[in-house]
């Protein structure tokens, strides 16, 4: 180590140390008063989660209707089409769809039907192996698992999109899941699912593909619900409880938007100097411009 | 290896015979062989009318000593010639017919149901629960069928539990299905599989091979009976989901019917007999009502639901929009399963239901005499007033089970628009609507039997909570299945008959759908024709018009906001109500039916519905 780099790593120390002095910055108050409201409500929910008090989640139509998708596809002797969307684990749909795969993968195990997983990603393949693979086993299938039915196609979009729609058309598989970040490819793969006949189940959160989804799809889920899923699906507390305390915490923006739109709006319209101050100071407390 | 038989396309009398034109049908004798009673009516046309005159009963033989079923066919038929002064019984016991319309004696048509030495028993299997299963459950119960067991690919149990289950069971037959035509074809192999070497024993005995029916994947059809081979009697019929879009029962239900009289009723003590007596196929006691109450439906072009409320069972039947669904609900009943009855709806939920003070402890030890000696009937008040507590409760959770299970298909291509993005439901929706609903008619001992018909009809009203408007009737004297196997020989005779001398009805019920607070208006109502009035409902009450059974008025009703009658929130309807031995009843609890929590408040509130409908008095 040169006497150069010592110098700087100990002018560096220096500034660390001087900075120590301001841990907090006054003027953004509201912002760690904010921070302590969403722990609080996330872990006292699911504290109370834990307690053993009932959260009901609202029905969503599209993740009970997993059963009947599988069962259509055994009923008719083909397979169950699963694809996780195109882009890469980095993706948090990515990550929530393949925890909807698990269940999935669950259901077909139990109902042994064949399941196949074309990805545009390698590592969300291996991911998706896992799920599957973890899937067989808690179902006590592990003998029907098939590792070469979740498979590498390519990371081209047009391409993936191609071999699927083309798979498709071969195999005509009765269940069609849809779950995770889609583009260009939604409505491509939906309407060739609509074509053979299969019960489709899409779930993203991409709102420009939600309508494609919508209108061609059995059943969709829409941004938040694809998110829930993991659990509604499960039903841990500690999910549930961070569901709820999530919620809490969407509940308490909306009211404050409509608190300070309100209020916005009296400032505007009868031009008082004291609202308007209260607002401004309010936006520069938040970390507004 | 037997040969698997066809399907046949009508089932037809055994004895061979085939009844006569219905022009040429004035007398009928039918019975019904019960557990424990055989039931014998005379139907005459009198007057240009068909009408049940004379109604005789005696106790079923099928069991040891006699071991001969027709042995009490005889007597209860001997008790209606006693009755009617008609000669219906031959020196040699039989059943006499007619030669000519002009001859005093005997009758045109002899029929019969049978429920006795325990109905018919099934067991069922297809490949996915919800789907082909449930369609194979859905025909045996139509059927008349009582269901002991339900095997799936899916059932959550492992193959060699569901051998040991197959094993136990000693079904009169089995129903396989499983795959669409064109689809699954190794699971249902496989379900044959299971079955084939567990070798379920029939229950009459191992002189017969138990008869199976496949109505599966047309495609597996020789690969199913390669696995059956001999030891089987195997028939095949067309699929019961040829496509997961359509169900066709119908095959496989007029195979249950053909392959109950040649192999179950056929080894039952003295059903042969029987058989060749009769006019038309012997039917399961279910089956015939079931049949009946399609035929009624269908005529009137109405939505009907029928309850038989029995000592260890419940069924109950409904149609709606011309489909037909049966359940059987087997641990709820009024003496072998009313202990069920407490333990799955709770002493609380029961209590709700009770106006006067009464101690639970006793309570229980009624509920406890009542499984042990089975034929007991209440001695006094409060023993009527908690037996048609407990059996509010067996009503309400029966009809609960049977909205569960009477649903639309799964497994079915949904058609979306992006209008339905924030209402999207998922399929298997029940077809039970009580706002639909037009007919409720009930029977079995603790409705039938109940001290005044305003009893029955609080029950039913309290534990199905009908909506709109729904005319209430009761089964006078069990007659629906004689009725039920009539209809098959004579249909007009049938409506006749179950009209004017099956039904007795009890009103007309008015209950708007919501909720609202006490006190609040419901609804305001008028009437117009036989009689006029007007007047108005607040939350919470319940009001008897009177109105005769031969009587129907206009009624209008018009109903809060919050409040629906049929046509949405706040608007009024008008139509045209029967009246009946209790009368038109106008109901005001709302939907559902909130009983008061606080002891006193609850209490009261009962005693004042009781009193509006003079239920104790």
């Amino acid at each position: 180590m040169s006497v150069a780099t010592i110098l700087l790593l100990a002018q560096e120390a220096g500034a660390e140390s001087s900075t120590a002095v301001n841990w907090f910055m006054p003027g953004k108050g509201v912002l760690l008063v904010s921070l302590i409201v969403v722990v609080v409500a996330v872990l006292g929910s699911i504290l109370w989660a834990r307690a053993g008090h009932s959260i009901v989640v609202r029905k969503i139509a599209g993740l009970d209707a997993v059963d009947e998708a599988v069962g259509r596809a055994t009923e008719m002797g083909r397979p169950i089409l699963f694809v996780p969307g195109i882009q890469d684990m980095d993706n948090i749909q990515t990550v929530a769809g393949i925890t909807i795969l698990s269940k999935v993968a669950k259901t077909a195990a139990e109902y042994d039907a064949d399941i196949e997983v074309p990805n545009t990603r390698s590592l969300v393949m291996t991911s998706a192996r896992e799920a599957v693979h973890a899937a067989y086993l808690s179902a006590g299938r592990t003998d029907s698992y098939n590792p070469d039915r979740i498979y590498y196609v390519s990371d081209e979009q047009f391409a993936f999109v191609a071999y699927t729609s083309g798979l498709m058309a071969r195999k005509r598989p009765a269940a069609c899941f849809y779950f995770g970040c889609f583009f260009a490819e939604s409505l491509i793969l939906a309407e060739n699912g609509n074509a053979i006949g299969a019960i489709q189940i899409a779930g993203t959160a991409e709102t420009t593909q939600l309508p494609f989804f919508v209108a061609s799809c059995d059943y969709t889920l829409i941004g938040e619900e694809f998110f829930a899923a993991s659990a509604y699906l499960s039903g841990e507390p500690d999910q549930l409880g961070t569901l709820l305390g999530q919620d809490m915490i969407k509940a308490v923006v909306w009211v404050m938007i409509a608190v300070v739109t309100l209020v916005a709006t009296i400032a505007a319209v009868t031009e008082s100097a004291g609202v308007t101050q209260f607002i401004t100071n309010l936006r520069m407390s938040m970390g507004g411009g | 290896m037997t040969a698997p038989h066809a399907a046949s396309s009508t089932p037809s009398s055994p004895s061979g015979k085939a009844p006569p034109a219905p022009d040429r049908i004035q007398v009928i004798v039918a019975t019904d062989c019960g557990s424990t009673t055989t039931k014998a009516i005379l139907i005459e046309l009198v007057d240009g009318h068909y009408r049940q005159t004379q109604r005789g009963e005696a106790p079923t033989t099928v069991e040891a000593p006699f071991a001969d079923v027709t042995l009490g066919v005889t007597n209860s038929v001997t008790e209606l010639q006693e009755l009617s002064g008609r000669r219906l019984i031959a020196d040699d016991g039989t059943v006499i017919r007619r030669t000519a319309l002009t001859d005093p004696n005997g009758c045109d048509v002899y029929i019969s149901t049978s429920s006795a030495g325990g109905g018919l028993q099934m067991m069922v299997a297809g490949v996915v629960r919800q789907m082909t299963a449930e369609s194979a459950k859905r025909a045996a119960l139509g059927a008349g069928a009582i269901v002991m067991d339900t095997i799936a690919a899916n059932d959550n149990r492992k193959p060699h539990e569901q051998i040991q289950r197959i094993r136990e069971l000693r079904p009169d037959m089995v129903l396989l299905s499983g795959g669409t035509d064109g689809g699954d074809q190794k699971k249902v192999v496989e379900l044959a599989e299971l079955i084939a070497p567990a070798k379920p024993r029939p229950r009459f005995g191992g002189e017969y091979q138990l008869p199976v029916i496949y109505a599966g994947n047309k495609d597996a059809a020789p690969a199913v009976a390669r696995v059956f081979g001999a030891g089987f009697d195997l028939s095949i019929v067309p699929n019961l989901r040829p496509t997961l879009e359509a169900e066709n029962l119908g095959p496989a239900r007029d195979r249950i019917h053909d392959v109950f009289l040649e192999h179950v009723m056929a080894h039952a003590p003295g059903y042969d007999k029987l058989i060749s007596w009769a006019d038309a196929p012997i039917m399961p006691t279910p089956g015939a009502v079931g049949d009946i109450l399609q035929t009624i439906a269908r005529k009137r072009g109405i939505n009907a639901v029928g309850v038989d409320i029995g000592g260890a069972t419940t069924d109950v039947f409904s149609v709606f929009d011309g489909v037909f669904n049966r359940t059987v609900s087997a641990n709820l009943g009024m003496s072998y399963s009313i202990s069920n009855v407490c333990a799955e709806a709770t002493m609380p939920r029961i209590m709700r239901w009770v106006h006067l003070p009464m101690d639970e402890r006793e309570l229980r030890n009624r509920v406890k005499n009542k499984m042990i000696r089975p034929t007991t009937i209440p001695q006094s008040l409060e023993a009527l007033v908690f037996e048609q507590a407990v059996a509010r409760e067996a009503l309400r959770l029966s009809y609960e089970q049977h909205k569960a299970f009477a649903t639309t298909l799964k497994g079915v291509q949904q058609q979306r628009t992006v209008g339905d993005a924030f209402s999207q439901q998922a399929g298997g929706g029940t077809l039970v609507n009580n706002m639909k609903l037009d007919l409720l008619v009930a029977s079995g001992g603790v409705l039938s039997h109940a001290p005044r018909m305003e009893q029955t009809a609080l029950m039913l009203i309290d534990s199905f909570e009908p909506e709109g408007f729904t005319e209430l009737a009761k089964d006078s004297i069990f007659m629906m299945p004689h009725l039920g196997v009539l209809a098959s020989v004579h249909p007009d005779a049938a409506m006749e008959v179950f009209e004017k001398d099956c039904l007795i009805f009890l009103g007309t019920c008015v209950a708007p759908h919501g909720e609202g607070k006490p006190g609040k208006q419901c609804f305001s109502w008028t009437l117009s024709g036989a009689r006029s009035a007007q007047g108005t409902m607040a939350v919470g009450e319940m009001q008897v018009l009177p109105l005769a059974h031969h009587e129907s008025c206009e009624m209008t009703v018009s109903p809060e906001k919050g409040f629906d009658m049929g046509t949405g929130p706040g608007k009024p309807v008008t139509r045209t109500v029967r009246g009946g031995t209790v009368g038109l009843i106008l109901d005001a609890r709302g939907r559902a039916i909130a009983v008061p929590n606080a002891e006193n408040e609850r209490r009261a509130t009962i005693q004042k519905w009781l009193t509006a409908l003079r239920v104790y008095e």
